[in-house]
C-alpha cells in the first residue's frame, strides 16, 4: 500500500509499504476512505517531538471501512463504516473505567519510554513517536487498529465521510478544552489560536453557554472562519495590539472567565518573549515555547479557569506560576478523551447543530502531501485543514 | 480534637507486615539494594481482576511463555518444580542466537493460593529467586500485585544485557506490565509485525533502544476476570 512516512525534520515522503496484518485478538484493520494533517503533526515535522523515526508512517486523524477484523471484535464486521479516535484504549484498565481514555494503562507497547520522561505512561496514539507507542498512523491506504472493540465509532447515517471525519481527534478536542475550560452560562472566553481545534473550541463555548467568545490569531483566514461561528476576534501581529489590553477591554476590565490555549508548544510571539523562547528551544534550555501560555495564565481573571489543548511536551521557561497562584485560577488539560465524546458530538452533527466540514479548506492526493506539510507549516494558501482521499 | 483526627471512616486496618516488602507496621520500606553481585527488583502494579485469577494465571508456569519475555518454553517436572528455557532472540532473527539458551530448574518454595507465591532456582545456568504477592487495593480497586525478583549477575544477566538490549531489572517490569495487559484486555499490545517505511541506520539503532527489538510476548485471548 501508499503511506506517509516521516523520514526527518521536514522530511515527510510517500513509500509503498507492505499491508498491515491482524495482530492481536482485538484488532481491525480498516481501509482509509479519508484522513487528514493535524495541527499537531506540524510538531513532528518540525522535530519537536522527540523518539520520531525514519520510515514511521504518520497520521492520527482517519476514517474508513472495516476491511478485517480479529476474533475478538464483535462490534464491527467488514464493510462497515468507521471513524477511529487517535488515542487506543483498552478499555479495562483503572483508567478506562475512570474514563480518562487517554490515560490507558494497556495500549503503549513503548511504556517505559514515557515513563522515564513523564513518570507514568499515557495511552498508545496512532503515527505519533515511539515514545506514544510507535504504532503505525492513518495516512495511509490501510490501517491496523487495535482494540477495534473499545474505540472506532460507526457511522450508520449516510453523512459524507468530510462531515463526521473531524470526530477522530480535532472536534472532540476542542470540545473538551471548551469542556476543560469550566464554562458556566454566560462567561466571556478567549481562545489563542484559530485554527481547526480552536474553531471548534470556539463553536464548543457558544454550545456550553459562553456569552462572547474572543478569537486570538495573525492569519486573515482564520479570523474570518471565527467571525463566520460568532467569535469577535483581536489580531496580535497588528501593530498596537495588547492582547492582555485587548481582553481587559472586552471584559470592563476584569478578564475572560476562562482562556483556551490551542496553541501550544510552537507559539509565535511578536514581543521580545518570541525571540527569548526561540534562542532558548535552538539552544535546547528550553523544549517548548511557552508565550500562549504565559500570555494566558496572565490574562484570565480572579478564580478564573485555563485550559490547555495545545500539546506540550517537555521543559517551560518563565512560566508565571506567582500570577496563577495569586489570582486562584484553575489549568485543566491533556490529551483528549476521545471515547467519552464521539458519540455526542456525532448526534449534534446529525441534529445538524454543526457541519465541522467548514473548516477544510484544501482536498489533496497522498501524492500532494508531502508539498502541503510545507504550505500547512508555513501557513501559505490560506491554508485551514487540508483532508487527504488516499486512494485518488 | 486529637480524637477527631483519629477518625478516619475510610481507611483500612494498618497491615502489620506485607508481602515483598512493600509496608511494615504502617511504614513504607524502600526495595532491597543490589550487592555483592546480586541485582534486587521490586514492582508492582494495580490490575482489574479478582487475586484469586491473577494467581491462576501466575501459578500455571507452563503459560509463563505467553507473557515473559525470552521464556521459550516451560515444563512442570513435580508439583512444585519446573524446567526453564530462556532463548534472548530478537524481533529480526530468531534463530541468530541459538546457542545463548539458558535453561534451569525452578522450585516453588511457597505456596498460598489466591495470594502469594515464592521460587527459586535449583540448578542450571540461572540463579535466581523471586515472590510475588496478590492483595486487594486500597478500597477494593482491583488487586495490588507485587513482584520481587532477586538474580546473581551471571550468564543470565549478561546475555540479556549484551545482546538484547533489556536488562534484567526492566526485563522484570515489562513482564509484570504484560501479565497486567493479558489479564485485563486478553492481548499484549504490540507493534512488531506492522508496516513501515525504509528505515535509515539511526532508526535502526535506536529500535534496540526502544526495546522493541525484544520480542513482545505472544499473549492470547484468556482474560483473567
Amino acid at each position: 500500500m501508499k503511506a506517509l512516512c516521516w523520514m526527518g525534520s521536514s522530511k515527510v515522503e510517500v513509500h509503498n509499504v507492505s499491508d498491515p496484518t491482524i495482530l492481536n485478538p482485538h484488532d481491525a484493520i480498516i481501509k482509509v476512505t479519508r484522513t487528514a494533517i493535524c495541527g499537531s503533526d506540524l510538531h513532528l515535522y518540525d522535530g519537536f517531538i522527540p523518539t520520531m523515526e525514519e520510515g514511521d508512517i504518520l497520521g492520527h486523524e482517519f476514517m474508513g471501512i472495516v476491511e478485517e477484523t480479529g476474533k475478538s471484535v464483535p462490534n464491527l464486521k467488514r464493510g462497515d463504516r468507521v471513524v477511529v479516535p487517535f488515542t487506543i484504549a483498552c478499555g479495562n484498565c483503572e483508567f478506562c473505567k475512570k474514563k480518562i481514555w487517554s490515560a490507558c494503562d494497556n495500549t503503549n507497547p513503548n511504556a517505559h519510554l514515557m515513563e522515564a520522561a513523564y513518570g507514568y505512561s499515557g495511552s498508545g496514539l496512532f503515527g505519533y513517536s515511539h515514545m506514544m507507542g510507535g504504532y503505525a498512523g492513518g495516512q495511509a491506504q490501510y490501517v491496523r487498529v487495535p482494540f477495534a472493540n473499545v474505540g472506532p465509532l460507526k457511522i450508520e447515517s449516510d453523512l459524507p465521510d468530510e462531515k463526521v471525519l473531524f470526530l477522530s481527534d480535532i472536534f472532540p478536542t476542542g470540545y473538551m478544552a471548551a469542556e476543560n475550560a469550566q464554562i458556566q452560562k454566560n462567561d466571556t472566553v478567549a481562545v489563542w489560536g484559530c485554527g481547526p481545534v480552536g474553531q471548534f473550541a470556539i463553536a464548543s463555548a457558544f454550545m456550553l453557554g459562553a456569552a462572547r467568545v474572543i478569537a486570538i490569531d495573525r492569519l486573515p483566514e482564520r479570523l474570518e472562519l471565527a467571525r463566520s461561528i460568532g467569535a469577535i476576534t483581536v489580531d496580535y501581529s497588528e501593530e498596537d495590539v495588547s492582547v492582555l489590553t485587548a481582553l481587559k477591554d472586552l471584559t470592563g476590565g476584569i478578564g475572560p472567565d476562562c482562556c483556551i490555549d490551542a496553541v501550544g508548544l510552537e507559539a509565535h510571539s511578536a514581543q521580545l518573549q518570541g525571540i527569548y523562547d526561540k534562542v532558548k528551544t535552538a539552544l535546547m534550555l528550553e523544549t517548548d515555547r511557552s508565550s500562549v501560555l504565559r500570555q494566558a495564565i496572565q490574562s484570565v481573571r480572579k478564580g478564573g479557569t485555563v485550559s490547555i489543548p495545545g500539546v506540550y511536551g517537555g521543559l517551560l521557561d518563565k512560566v508565571p506560576f506567582g500570577a496563577a497562584f495569586g489570582k486562584g485560577i484553575t489549568m485543566k488539560m491533556g490529551q483528549t478523551n476521545m471515547h467519552n465524546y464521539m458519540e455526542p458530538l456525532l448526534e449534534r452533527i446529525e441534529r445538524g447543530q454543526i457541519d465541522p466540514s467548514y473548516i477544510i479548506s484544501h482536498r489533496i492526493t497522498l501524492e500532494q502531501a508531502p508539498d502541503m506539510y510545507k504550505v500547512w507549516r508555513d501557513k501559505k494558501e490560506r491554508v485551514t485543514k487540508i483532508v487527504i482521499d488516499p486512494w485518488e | 480534637m486529637s480524637k477527631a483526627l483519629n477518625e478516619k471512616p475510610n481507611a483500612e486496618p494498618l497491615p502489620a507486615a506485607a508481602s515483598a516488602g512493600v509496608i511494615l507496621n504502617g511504614r513504607y520500606l524502600p526495595p532491597p539494594e543490589d550487592k555483592d553481585g546480586m541485582i534486587w527488583v521490586r514492582t508492582s502494579a494495580l490490575i482489574h481482576a479478582s487475586a484469586e485469577d491473577l494467581y491462576n494465571m501466575w501459578r500455571d508456569v507452563e503459560g509463563a511463555p505467553l507473557w515473559q519475555e525470552q521464556i521459550e518454553r516451560v515444563t512442570r517436572t513435580g508439583e512444585t518444580t519446573s524446567h526453564w528455557v530462556m532463548r534472548p532472540a530478537n524481533d529480526d532473527d530468531k534463530d541468530k542466537h541459538r546457542d545463548n539458551t539458558i535453561e534451569w530448574d525452578c522450585e516453588i518454595l511457597k505456596d498460598e493460593p489466591g495470594r502469594r507465591i515464592a521460587w527459586k532456582s535449583i540448578g542450571g545456568e540461572s540463579e535466581n529467586a523471586g515472590e510475588v504477592v496478590f492483595e486487594p487495593a486500597p478500597g477494593g480497586r482491583g488487586t495490588m500485585v507485587t513482584v520481587l525478583q532477586e538474580f546473581r549477575m551471571g550468564k543470565l544477566a549478561s546475555a540479556w544485557e549484551t545482546i538484547v538490549g533489556r536488562n534484567p531489572k526492566q526485563a522484570v517490569v515489562e513482564n509484570l506490565r504484560h501479565f497486567k495487559a493479558l489479564a485485563e484486555t486478553g492481548e499484549i499490545p504490540r507493534t512488531q509485525g506492522q508496516p513501515h517505511g525504509p528505515r535509515g541506520v539511526i532508526a535502526g539503532m535506536k529500535k534496540s533502544i526502544y526495546g522493541e527489538e525484544t520480542v513482545t510476548p505472544p499473549g492470547l485471548n484468556r482474560k483473567a476476570s
